[in-house]
Order: structure tokens, then C-alpha cells, then sequence
């Protein structure tokens, strides 16, 4: 069931704009997502193929309904796929089964939120463990340390969720989903909620570990300023990946969205 | 508003179906309990009027003292027995056109050896009156009796024994053995049976040697038509050895005296029915409380568009109208066919209570609906006049979670009311005084209003234990209870007034049992103890102990007979038994005096007061007067529940009162008692209906169990009332999981398995249910212990806690909370990761 693509698979991936399987943290490959059925049905993806490259911090952009949210839950098992094949890694996400997936999300991907990220009723620490604990594990301590120093929480470890600002949340959401060193991490719009300068604050925190410890980072946006973080910026309309940018600057991003807008 | 509030009630079924079932069983509860508690008086009231209409006047002997009763004896008077020649007297006074002679003694069905009919209904024999006017037997089938030899029983007899007309029989009295024959079968008035009664009925010349009786118990009397009655009632009354009473007073205080043992039992149905309606009306609070909290921003949103405050509560008052109607209505329904289901729980305790249909009355109808609505209107009525008294914005802001800090005034007022419970306990203790007992009932309102604080401290204790025992899953569990300390401890709540009551009851039945038990423990000696058909009547044949002393391998045995009598206007169980041989047989513990002494008249006392020696007593029977001087003080009777507080000798009793079967026999056995001596015994005691063998452990061991026999219908009323408690733990669970479904959803998210998902419901359900056991069981112990010592009495000597029981009772609390849990649990885990975390954004 861990299965490498097929290389016709392959084949497509290369004809795709990112391409290169071998360092792919996770993959959508020929990806179709409906909902409902008939006249009613809606085509959230509409046979995407794509690539989230290792050790890159990737963003996914693309106005109200475009598909981006649906794609990202796809790519981390979060969301079934009605065709095409998901992969974290190697892993082919249609072969497993719910528990299965759920170990998976456990081991090998990070998750932050826009909102509601944290177990109110855990200390941070603890939900920053969260995953690990539920593995029946102790995170590695000097990953713990590492990352708890690098987000500034060292003073607010033994604090509740309702006890930290809203930045203070987000950076303990953030630590949590990076303890693990995952394969990839699936942020979905985690500065929505935040002020200017806390959400750069989050966003130097995610760059900072894609350049140092080569994580892998997928995270779905839709402003111009966070997307300017990433390596490259994906954008989806209609369920389709219609561009790819490469090391975008938050005008080149602009630009990308006023032609969409138009 | 009434349509929105309808759809609001089918759009989120399986919440109010969970409510509606809680509403339903408790007024199904009530409704059983109102119409079973008519159907027995109303039947046995009515059967009475009509059995006795024809009667214009009743002759009895004098009143020598109000009888004590026990269940099922039909209480009223003990009396002076009347003059032999009485009817003759009575029919000879101007007025008088019949006079019927009643007489009624111990007769007891035996048909193939054993007797007929268990339980605590008493066997009668009743002569059969010629006179159909004041007869209240009516034949159904075959003759009147006319010979000795042939009987006619009631009907219910004849259905439980299996008999038809001209069966052979046998019939159990006062003089030994009889062989019947059945001429015909009656009912009482148009009931089957007489309440609480079996009744053989037999002709006037079977009386003298059946009924051992010289005079009949009472005199019914037909006064002539167009007579004054109140003269004729006068003249009668004129005579000094007996008392007339008029028919209808005899009506009312025969129907006085066939309810009162029900009494009781009504006030327990309706004490449990009240726990059951408080249980539902938690839930139901509940319930409203959580969707009203869920829908403060929707009203929130009304008020800020311009609804006024009265608009946003009137929607969820018409929606716990809607719930409240077709839930009541729906346990009307149940409760009347329950019906059924309360008849055959009581039935196991051996009491026929209903001997007719059952009457569903419009009255509790009437009063179950109304409970039934009007708690569903008020519990939903309070939330929802909080919520819209917050004001709009308040509402629309996010901050929809129920506040986590519990009240300091909350708590204190609890705690000062809980130290008033307890020092009024404390004082009603020291002085013996019940009225201070009263103050104890300030203990739930404390507990409802401490509730919060418990909870909340609860898991704050509970959580490092939770965190070792359990991990990340212990903490998540008992965070949540602090995080809704409130909705937690209503819920608990239920749970505690149900192990309270279960608890309480334990400790009752429990004392109960230890103290009809302790003397017989301490006290017994014989080897083989020959016991009646039930603890409450003596129904050994008075030949069967000169039979067994007659075998060879019996060296001493030693025949107990208790009497009712009235001593300084109380009733009193005297007991018989030949002094020379109850030394070895039963050791009563002489305190002072000799016992020997009661062979020449004198009586022995049970009590401490060595004072008493030298004193006389004088006791009322209703052929004579005993009046003996102290000779003994002993510490314990011969136990169960008539144990006798004065012992004569056999001779004496005798001599006093006539007409007495042997309520127990003792044996010793000559040297160690052999299989084949035990044999012996056995068989003559298996010829003789109506008496048991039990071997001295065994003796010991089945005292106190009519104790047990109740206990059990208790327990299977606990187990309803508990059961719905358990609906509160599933429906409190699942509302809070639907309240936290986003982060439920985020634990799903970050890689808990749902097994791991249902463990963490489980846990916060066990520990809620761990902590409402502990709590109910604790208070109901310091509570039954207080009751015991300041109003158990004579009957209730010491309190014995069965803490085994209790054990058994917290495991059974916590295991069935985590049952309840169950299926919130298996519901939270199935939903879609992704529904969870897109909710309520």
C-alpha cells in the first residue's frame, strides 16, 4: 500500500509546474473533489495534479470558493478524495483506513489552524505534546527545547490557552506542529486572525524553520504579504492549479491576483 | 413562533428525544405510582362498602387497645371477647330482625400435603353465613357448606391453589389438621378475595372444633325496616360486655384498617415518583439550559434587529411546550400499561396488593400531566430568561461557553446550609429528638448549590490521579468537567439523589436485617429450629412438638408461642414456652432473677432494667387478664420482627389465651446431631404443613430475610429511578460533545484515533459518576446512621452499614455512567474530522 506513483503518474507530475517526485513532501495526483450529486453537484478539484516539494515552504492562494482549502484538507487526509490519488511521502493517503490515517496525521503531519487550535482545557505545553502524548510518547527533548526557544514560549509553558493573546496561541499551535518534525506541515490560514505584525511574526517563525531544519510547509492564504514568506505561491481558481510563482515578492503576487481578478 | 419552534424541536431530534424519554419515564413513574396506589385502596374500599352494605349494625367485644399490625394483618382493635350467648341476646333486643354470629379464626389451605398461598395476606377461617343480607361472601360456584368436613374458599385461593369443586383438601386451624372437601367457591363482595385476606370459609357446626372459638368474634346485625336505627343502636349498646358500632362506621374503619399496611407503601412509591420527576426535571434543565447557551447568539442577533425579550423566551418556552405535551402524553400512556409491570414488582415480595382491574383515576391523570408540563415549562422557562436577559451584544460576541468560575455566595450558602444539616443532625443525635432531624432536609438544597464547587474541586483533586491512571486522555477528561462545573453537577445531581436512596435504604434494610438478626445469632442454642410459613403468623401445628419429642433420637424440644396483648394500652407479643427447656434450647441472657421461676406464674422481661424484678405487669388478652409478677430481666428476645417483650411459660400462655399455634419450634438433638436423627425430624416436620426445618446456621442465617424480600422491590424501584439518572449522564454527555465539537474535531485533526476520542468520554463520564456515588453514598450513610439512632427504636437497635453493598453500589454507579456514555461517545467519534473543525466557524 506504500506505493510510488506509477510512472505514468509520474510523467504527468513532470508535465505539471512543480515536478520532481523525489523530493515531494506530499502530492495530489489527477485529485477530483465533488460534492453533492447531479444538477447539484459542485467540483471543488478539478484534476489537479501537483507536488508540495521537500524542505519548501509552499503557499496556496486563490479567491473565495477557489478550491484551495478543499485541496489542502485533501493533500492532508483530512478530506476523502472522490478521484486521483493523495501521497504524504510515499504513502498513498486512499489506501489507509480511518485509523490509519489518523496515526498518520499523528506521526508524520502538522497542523495549524485559523482559530480554535489549541485543547482548552491543557496547559500549552501540553497541547504542544499533544500529539506525541497521544502517541504514547515523550517529544524528543531537545527538539522540544529547540522549538519552544526558537517561538519565545519559554515563559509560557504551564499557561492555558484562555491565559495567552491570540499571537501567543498561535505560536504554541505552531510549536506543536512542528515537535514532531513532520514530513509536512499544513497551515491554513494561521495569521487570519492575527494583527500585521504578530502574523509576521508566525510567518518569519515557519520560514525560519524551513531554512534551518528544511521542514516542509504547505499553507493556504489569501493575503499577498503572508504568501511573499513562501518559496512558491500556487494559485487555484475553479479547482484547477492555474499558475505557479516562484520566489514571489508580495507585487508579484499582486500582480498574479489583480490578472485573476480580472 | 410556533412553527419555528416546531421545526426547532424536529431539526435537532435526537436531542429532545433524549429529553422527551426522560420526561416521559418520570411522569410514566408517577402515573404507575398514582393509579397503583388507588387501584389498592379504591378496590379494597369499595370491595368493603359493597361485601358489608347489607349489614346494619355490628356487635364486637370491648376494646381493649389498638393493635400494632404488621403487614398484612388487618390492624384495628384487639378486644375483649364476647359472651358465649350473645347472638341469642342480641337477636332478643326490640328492632333486631337478624342476627348473624361471625366467627373468625386461623385456617390455612392445604392441598397435596403443602399449604396454599405465601406472602404476607393472612389466612382466615370464617363461618359462612346463612343470611345472604349480611353475608359478604357471595357463591360464584356450588353450595353453601353444610356439614363439618366441607368448605367454600375464595376464589383467589381457588385459582393460586389449582382447586375444583369436590376436591379433597385439608385445612390448617388452631386444632390441628382437617380433611375438606370443596363445596363451593365465593368472592368478596364482586372481588376475588378479601383484602389481604385468604379466607376458608365453613359451616357454623365445623366452628366448634375447627376455630377452638366458645363466642363469635362479632355479631352483624340486620335491624327491622322502618325501626329507628339510632334506637335499636342504643338498646344494643346498652349491654356492658360489647360494643356496637353502626354499619357504616364498621365500613369505614374496616376499610381503615385494609388500606393502612398499603399506606406505607404508597408513601415509598410516592417518595420514589418524586425522585423520578426531580431526575427528569434536571435533565430537562439541562437540556434547555445547553441549546439555549447555543442559541444565545441567535438571540442575540433577534434582540439586536429589534425582538423584544418576550419574543426570544417565548420561542423556547412554545418548543418545551411542543416536548413537554407529547412527552407527557406519552407517559401517560406508559405509566398505565407500567401498571403491569409495578403489580408484578411488588408481586415479588409476595403481596397481592390488587385484587380487581386496576383504576386509572382522572385525577392522577390530571396531576401526572400537569407535572409532567409544567416541568418541562419551568426548567426550560429559567435558562431562558437568562439568556434573554444578557444584553444583545453581549450575546453576539463569541463568548457563548457557559462562565468557568463558580460563585463564591453559591458555595458559602451551600456550605452554611450544609452546616446547618449537620449540626441539626448532631443535635438530634445527642438528645434522641426527631424534630431536629427535620434540619438534616437542608442538605439538598446544600448539595445543589455546593454542586458546582464539588465538581470543580473534584477534578482538580481527580486530575493528577486521572493524568497517571490515563495520560493526556485523564486530563482532557477531568478538564472538561471544570470547564462546565455547573452542567456537571446538575448532572451529577441525579445521579446522587439516586445511590443516596439506594444507599439509604441499604442502611435500613441492612439495621433491619442485623437487628432481627443479632439476637438470633447470639442467642440460639437448639440444633434444629422448626419455623412457620411466614415470620409474621404461627401456623405450626400445636401436635407437631409432642410428636417430635417422642422420637427417640429428640432430647429436648421446646414450643414458642407468641400472643397479641395489651399492656398499659400498648400492644405487646407475649411469648410461651416451657421454661425447664428453653435454657438449652434458646439463651435469652438472664440479666437478674431465675428463670425457673416462670413455671409458677411468673413472667420475664426483655430489657436492662434489673430494677424491674419484683414488679407486676398485667396484660389484656381477649378472654382474660394475666397479670404475673417480674421474676426475670433478660437481654434479647427469640427475634424477627413480633419478637416477644415478655416470656411466660407455655401453661400459663395457655391458660390465657386459647386457640394458639406454635410460631416456632426448637430441638435439640441427643448427643451430635446425625444425618439420620436430622431425618427423623425431617420427616415428621415434612407431614406437617406449615412448618419448616432449618438447622441452626440456617436459622440463624434466614432471620432477617423477609427483610430481604422487600429490599428487593425497593431495588427494582431504585433501579427505574436510577435508570433515568442514566439518561441524564447520555443526554448531559452528548449536548457537551456537541458543545465541543471543534475540539473534538482539532483532537482528531492533531492524531487521536476515535477509540482514544470515546476513552476521553468515558473517563470525564466515570469520573462524574465516581464523584456523584461518593457523594450521594456519603451523605445518605451520615443521614441513615442519623435516622437509625434517633428514630430506629426498639426495632432499629444499632445501625449496620453494608459496606460491601456500598462498594457494589459505586462500582454499578460508575460502570453504568460509563454505559451511558456509551453512545455520545460512539456518536462523537463518527463524525467526519473535517465537519468537526469547519463547525461553528
Amino acid at each position: 500500500m506504500h506505493t510510488r506513483p506509477d510512472s505514468t503518474l509520474v510523467d504527468r507530475l513532470a508535465s505539471s509546474s512543480l515536478s520532481g517526485t523525489d523530493d515531494a513532501a506530499a502530492m495530489l495526483v489527477g485529485a477530483v473533489k465533488r460534492y453533492g450529486s447531479g444538477q447539484a453537484a459542485v467540483v471543488a478539484l478539478d484534476d489537479v495534479t501537483i507536488a508540495f516539494p521537500a524542505g519548501r515552504f509552499t503557499a496556496v492562494m486563490g479567491p473565495s470558493g477557489s478550491g484551495k482549502s478543499t485541496m489542502m484538507h485533501c493533500a492532508a487526509g483530512l478530506d476523502q478524495l472522490s478521484a486521483g490519488q493523495a501521497f504524504v511521502g510515499n504513502t498513498d493517503l486512499s489506501s489507509l483506513d480511518d485509523r490509519e490515517l489518523t496515526l498518520l496525521r499523528r506521526e508524520r503531519i502538522g497542523f495549524v489552524f485559523q482559530a480554535f487550535n489549541l485543547i482548552p482545557t491543557l496547559t500549552a505545553v501540553e497541547n504542544i505534546c499533544l500529539p506525541s502524548t497521544l502517541a504514547g510518547r515523550h517529544p524528543d527533548a531537545a527538539v522540544l527545547d529547540q522549538v519552544v526557544s526558537m517561538l519565545r514560549l519559554g515563559d509560557r509553558l504551564q499557561h492555558r490557552p484562555a491565559e495567552l493573546s491570540g499571537g501567543q496561541q498561535q505560536r504554541v499551535a505552531v510549536a506543536r506542529a512542528l515537535v514532531t518534525r513532520p514530513q509536512v506541515v499544513f497551515a491554513d490560514e494561521p495569521t487570519g486572525n492575527l494583527d500585521t505584525h504578530t502574523g509576521q511574526e508566525i510567518l518569519g517563525f515557519l520560514r525560519s524553520a524551513v531554512d534551518q531544519h528544511r521542514q516542509s510547509i504547505v499553507m493556504v492564504t489569501h493575503d499577498p504579504n503572508a504568501a511573499a514568506w513562501a518559496d512558491h505561491v500556487v494559485f487555484v481558481v475553479d479547482g484547477r492549479v492555474h499558475e505557479v510563482v516562484d520566489r514571489p515578492s508580495a507585487d508579484a503576487v499582486l500582480d498574479v491576483m489583480k490578472r485573476l481578478g480580472r | 413562533m410556533f412553527r419555528s419552534a416546531v421545526r426547532s424541536v424536529i431539526a435537532s431530534r435526537g436531542r429532545f428525544v433524549l429529553t422527551g424519554t426522560s420526561i416521559t419515564l418520570s411522569v410514566a413513574f408517577l402515573v404507575a405510582t398514582l393509579v397503583l396506589s388507588d387501584s389498592m385502596r379504591g378496590r379494597a374500599a369499595d370491595d368493603i362498602a359493597e361485601a358489608l352494605a347489607g349489614t346494619d349494625a355490628v356487635v364486637q367485644g370491648v376494646v381493649l387497645g389498638e393493635s400494632d399490625g404488621g403487614p398484612g394483618e388487618l390492624g384495628g382493635s384487639v378486644r375483649r371477647s364476647l359472651p358465649a350467648d350473645i347472638t341469642e341476646r342480641v337477636a332478643a333486643v326490640d328492632g333486631v330482625t337478624g342476627a348473624a354470629p361471625q366467627w373468625v379464626g386461623f385456617a390455612k389451605l392445604v392441598v397435596d400435603g403443602s399449604s396454599v398461598g405465601t406472602g404476607t395476606a393472612s389466612d382466615v377461617g370464617r363461618n359462612w353465613i346463612v343470611d345472604p343480607a349480611v353475608n359478604p361472601f357471595r357463591l360464584t360456584s356450588g353450595r353453601p357448606p353444610t356439614v363439618p368436613g366441607e368448605i367454600v374458599i375464595d376464589r383467589a385461593v381457588a385459582e393460586e391453589a389449582g382447586v375444583t369443586l369436590g376436591e379433597t383438601v385439608q385445612v390448617l386451624t388452631a386444632t390441628g389438621m382437617h380433611d375438606a372437601t370443596i363445596a363451593g367457591i365465593a368472592t368478596f363482595a364482586s372481588a376475588d378475595a378479601a383484602p389481604l385476606q385468604r379466607t376458608v370459609l365453613m359451616p357454623d357446626v365445623a366452628v366448634p372444633g375447627w376455630l377452638d372459638a366458645a363466642a363469635p368474634t362479632e355479631v352483624l346485625v340486620r335491624i327491622t325496616d322502618g325501626a329507628d336505627a339510632a334506637e335499636v343502636l342504643g338498646r344494643l349498646a346498652a349491654s356492658p360486655d360489647s360494643e356496637v358500632t353502626s354499619g357504616a362506621d364498621h365500613i369505614a374503619s374496616m376499610q381503615d384498617a385494609a388500606t393502612s399496611p398499603l399506606q406505607f407503601l404508597t408513601v415509598f412509591l410516592l417518595a420514589f415518583a418524586v425522585v423520578a420527576v426531580l431526575i427528569g426535571v434536571t435533565i430537562i434543565f439541562n437540556t434547555f439550559a445547553l441549546t439555549v447557551a447555543r442559541r444565545r447568539r441567535e438571540s442575540g442577533l433577534l434582540r439586536a434587529i429589534g425582538a423584544e425579550r418576550r419574543q426570544v423566551l417565548g420561542g423556547v418556552v412554545v418548543e418545551a411546550l411542543v416536548i413537554g405535551v407529547v412527552a407527557t402524553t406519552l407517559g401517560l400512556l406508559c405509566g398505565v400499561a407500567g401498571v403491569g409491570v409495578l403489580r408484578w414488582l411488588v408481586g415479588l415480595t409476595g403481596v397481592t396488593l390488587i385484587t380487581g382491574p386496576s383504576i386509572v383515576s382522572v385525577t392522577s391523570m390530571t396531576v401526572a400531566a400537569c407535572v409532567g408540563v409544567g416541568a418541562t415549562l419551568l426548567s426550560a422557562w429559567i435558562p431562558a430568561r437568562r439568556a434573554a436577559a444578557t444584553p444583545p451584544i453581549e450575546a453576539l460576541r463569541d463568548s457563548a461557553a457557559e462562565q468557568r468560575a463558580v460563585s463564591r455566595a453559591r458555595t458559602a450558602t451551600g456550605l452554611g446550609l450544609a452546616a446547618v444539616a449537620v449540626s441539626g443532625g448532631a443535635v438530634a443525635v445527642l438528645r434522641t429528638s426527631t424534630a431536629w432531624l427535620g434540619l438534616v432536609a437542608a442538605l439538598v438544597p446544600a448539595l445543589v448549590l455546593c454542586g458546582p464547587a464539588i465538581v470543580t474541586s473534584a477534578a482538580r483533586w481527580g486530575a493528577p490521579v486521572a493524568r497517571r491512571v490515563a495520560g493526556v486522555h485523564g486530563s482532557i477528561a477531568t478538564g472538561n468537567l471544570a470547564a462546565s462545573p455547573r452542567r456537571a453537577s446538575s448532572t451529577a445531581l441525579a445521579l446522587m439523589l439516586g445511590t443516596s436512596m439506594v444507599t439509604l435504604f441499604a442502611i435500613v434494610a441492612s439495621s433491619l436485617t442485623g437487628a432481627v438478626g443479632a439476637d438470633v445469632r447470639d442467642g440460639l442454642r437448639a440444633d434444629l429450629v422448626i419455623t412457620s410459613a411466614t415470620a409474621d403468623f404461627a401456623t405450626i401445628d400445636p401436635t407437631l412438638a409432642d410428636r417430635l419429642a417422642s422420637l427417640p433420637a429428640v432430647e429436648v424440644v421446646g414450643a414458642l408461642a407468641i400472643a397479641e396483648g395489651i399492656e398499659a394500652g400498648n400492644p405487646t407479643a407475649i411469648g410461651g414456652i416451657d421454661a425447664s427447656t428453653l435454657p438449652s434450647l434458646f439463651d435469652l441472657g438472664l440479666i437478674a432473677g431465675d428463670l425457673d421461676d416462670m413455671t409458677s406464674g411468673g413472667i420475664a422481661v426483655v430489657g436492662s432494667d434489673a430494677s424491674l424484678l419484683g414488679t407486676t405487669v398485667t396484660v389484656e388478652f381477649e378472654r382474660s387478664t394475666l397479670e404475673a409478677p417480674i421474676v426475670a430481666v433478660v437481654e434479647r428476645s427469640t427475634g424477627g420482627f413480633d419478637a416477644p417483650a415478655y416470656f411466660v411459660d407455655r401453661r400459663t400462655l395457655d391458660a390465657a389465651v386459647d386457640g394458639l399455634l406454635d410460631a416456632l419450634v426448637f430441638v435439640n438433638i441427643r448427643g451430635s446431631v446425625t444425618a439420620d436423627a436430622e431425618e427423623a425430624v425431617r420427616a415428621q416436620v415434612r407431614a406437617t404443613p406449615g412448618s419448616f426445618l432449618a438447622t441452626s446456621a440456617e436459622h440463624v442465617a434466614n432471620s432477617g430475610s423477609e427483610v430481604d424480600a422487600f429490599r428487593n422491590f425497593i431495588d427494582g424501584m431504585l433501579y427505574l429511578a436510577g435508570f433515568i439518572a442514566l439518561l441524564g449522564v447520555a443526554n448531559t454527555t452528548a449536548l457537551a460533545i456537541n458543545e465541543r465539537a471543534g475540539e473534538i474535531g482539532l483532537l482528531r485533526a492533531v492524531g487521536a484515533t476515535r477509540r482514544e476520542l470515546r476513552r476521553i468520554v468515558r473517563l470525564e463520564a466515570a469520573l462524574l459518576s465516581f464523584v456523584a456515588a461518593l457523594v450521594g453514598i456519603t451523605v445518605a450513610v451520615g443521614v441513615g446512621w442519623a435516622l437509625i439512632d434517633v428514630a430506629g427504636g426498639t426495632d432499629l437497635p444499632s445501625v449496620v452499614v453494608p459496606w460491601a453493598r456500598l462498594a457494589v453500589t459505586l462500582v454499578v454507579a460508575v460502570a453504568a455512567g460509563v454505559i451511558a456514555a456509551a453512545w455520545p461517545a460512539h456518536r462523537a467519534s463518527q463524525v467526519p474530522v473535517l465537519e468537526m473543525i469547519s463547525r461553528d466557524r
